[in-house]
């Protein structure tokens, strides 16, 4: 399991693991405590080498047989598929799982492959912004290629607000964990705005083949300027044809970049012309979230799936439960630090909310979107239908009240050099 | 011994739990747990203080010459603190045992001794899981055993930790199984959410 340190999805996971008996060794970018205690259990990797942390794990499995490999996130994926590589095991060619990360490269393999997405153009950060604001055609959203969640992508409508975006997009890049990435936080993509309706699709590729695991409906408008998620409820009340058109999309889009094996999690839109691929990961869904997902009468986890075919174990059914089932990743309240949040209580005991989990932790800082992504915490919900998990959703957030100290005051921002 | 020789330190976690070392033992053969007003009946000593008025108390664990005091009044721990004081030494003075023993447990072929299990388990944490979590600002906290499973709560960097599941499984189960076999399973029973300064945030989609 490679399980960076800042991600949602360790418990899931190991628990997962423990519920079908598979002897785990947890791969981190920072060595735990127990790293001595338990050589053959803990492992530290440099998930941003990916090739050196195949080779180390290469080492470890002399002494510790390693039969499959899992990543949870965007750069674990791509540090997963080279494991897989060298240790000939089931996962995604490398090439696959950098092109589904990268999304200047995603967009042109999609593209080439004749897959519905926005128009695009690579731009360098340096570039003259008021020179490009003159060029493109709006509405449009500035992307960067490498951030998650949604951090700095910005819709823009004219060329003011293109320059404007442009600024605030050079500031969250020039943050330290955004200019590690290298290269990549020195472009930007400007694309297309696409109007529409947003839908998630949850997937599973099998020997190339894409089975949909769940279609999820996102309720709220994501018309920008920022795309803040919020709501999303399955099964989808789209018509079955649109659906079927939505997968097909997927499907094609999966079978451009090369992925072969394992989780996928894909936004698409749908308009009067029919289906846009917006993106596509080569991973499970993010966050909490999968928590709402569960298969066959057993009720098995989303993690759990993973883990067997990873492994090669026997999958069980890959059909979801019958009742309708929500997450809200909860909005982001307000700029400043958590000092109490009240209501959570009240919340849980909505009629369908299944948990209120707040993430966030008192003396946190939140910061909202584009520059943050954190969300503060996660409602459930499950029901006997679509409109009545998300109305039990909407009911809980409405429970809930973030009281926040005012953020510190603003620092300068410093516009990056490249080197 | 006279109510004026007993001293009590307390020594607050944060405004939410605090240890009172008290210099004489109050319940030297293990460790009592309760959560409720309900389970401290019997039991003087924790009786008192869940009855301390606008106290917020929720739990209260006695082991040994050491009290601790979970409430969820967030006020600090004056007020509440000296009245927990005055329930300590109305107990040891009373005469009477402050903690009730635990029930036993139904006999059974082969049943482990809690008791037992404690100190044994109590010895790992103490030598070697909390010098480890202490490495990230973290700490483990023996709550009980109870038909071989451990109660533990962890704290500073460990409470609300991205990787505490990892700490608990890869770590400790594991240190656990290898020094106390008899050990059955663990259960954490603290609350991540309150974590304040947990080690490592989860941030990323």
């Amino acid at each position: 399991m490679l399980l960076p340190t800042t991600t949602y999805r360790t418990t899931a996971f190991v628990e997962a693991a423990r519920q079908i008996g598979v002897e785990l060794t947890v791969a981190s970018e920072q060595a735990s405590t127990f790293e001595g205690a338990n050589p053959a259990g803990l492992l530290t990797l440099d998930f941003k080498n990916p090739q050196r942390a195949a080779d180390d794990v290469h080492v470890f499995a002399r002494r510790q047989p390693i039969q499959g490999v899992v990543g949870v996130d965007d750069d674990t994926a791509i540090v997963a598929a080279f494991i897989a590589q060298r240790l000939k095991l089931k996962g995604n060619p490398t090439q696959a799982a950098e092109a589904a990360r990268d999304k200047h490269q995603q967009r042109q393999r999609l593209a080439d492959a004749g897959v519905p997405i926005p128009r695009f153009a690579l731009h360098l950060l340096t570039e003259d912004s008021a020179e490009i604001a003159k060029t493109i055609p709006y509405p449009c959203v500035l992307k960067p290629l490498r951030l998650s969640a949604s951090r700095g992508v910005i819709r823009a409508d004219n060329p003011q607000a293109f320059i404007e975006a442009h600024g605030r997009l050079q500031a969250i890049l020039a943050q330290p964990e955004a200019a590690a990435c290298g290269e990549p936080a020195w472009h930007y993509l400007v694309e297309e705005f696409i109007p529409g309706y947003e839908v998630a699709l949850e997937g599973l590729v099998v020997n190339r083949r894409l089975h949909v695991l769940a279609i999820f409906d996102k309720p709220d408008p994501l018309d920008g300027p920022f795309f803040e998620e919020t709501i999303y409820v399955t099964p989808s009340t789209v018509p079955a044809g649109l659906q079927a058109s939505i997968k097909d999309c997927a499907e094609r889009a999966v079978r451009a970049l090369g992925i072969t094996e394992g989780p996928v999690h894909a936004e698409l839109r749908y308009n009067e012309n029919g289906p846009w691929l917006i993106e596509l990961a080569a991973r499970p869904i993010g966050g909490r979230c999968s928590a709402v997902l569960r298969f066959g009468d057993q009720k098995v986890s989303l993690e759990e799936i993973i883990l067997r075919h990873a492994l090669g174990m026997a999958l069980p059914s890959l059909q979801r439960e019958r009742p309708a089932a929500g997450v809200m990743m909860i909005p982001i309240p307000g700029a400043g630090t958590v000092q109490e949040v009240r209501g959570v209580e009240d919340a849980k005991r909505v009629p369908l909310v299944e948990d209120v989990q707040i993430t966030a932790h008192p003396g946190e800082r939140l910061v909202p979107f584009p520059e943050g992504s954190r969300y503060p915490g996660f409602i459930f919900a499950r029901g006997e239908t679509p409109s009545a998990v998300e109305a039990a959703l909407r009911a809980a957030h409405a429970k809930l009240t973030f009281t926040l100290l005012p953020p510190p005051p603003p620092t300068s921002s410093v516009a990056p050099t490249r080197p | 011994m006279s109510q004026g020789e007993i001293r009590i330190t307390a020594e607050p976690v944060d405004n939410h739990r605090c240890k009172f070392v008290v210099s004489q033992p109050l319940h030297a053969t293990g460790v009592r747990r309760f959560a409720s007003a309900d389970e401290a009946k019997g039991s003087p000593l924790a009786e008192a203080i869940f009855a301390i008025p606008a106290g917020g108390v929720t739990e209260v664990i006695v082991s040994g010459n050491i009290v601790t005091v979970v409430k969820d009044n967030p006020a600090p721990w004056q007020a509440v603190g000296k009245a927990v004081g005055a329930a300590i030494r109305a107990a040891a003075v009373s005469g009477a045992p402050p903690v009730a023993a635990k029930a036993a447990p139904p006999s059974a072929a082969g049943a482990v001794n809690d008791d037992a299990l404690y100190e044994q388990v109590a010895k790992v944490f103490d030598e070697q899981v909390n010098p480890m979590v202490a490495r990230h600002g973290g700490r483990v906290e023996l709550i009980d055993v109870q038909d071989a499973v451990v109660m533990l709560r962890m704290g500073g960097g460990c409470q609300g930790c991205g990787m505490a599941d990892v700490t608990l499984r890869q770590g400790i189960e594991g240190m656990l199984a290898q020094f106390v076999p008899a050990v059955r399973g663990i259960v954490d029973i603290t609350d991540h959410a309150t974590g304040a300064n947990p080690y490592f945030q989860a941030s990323k989609k």
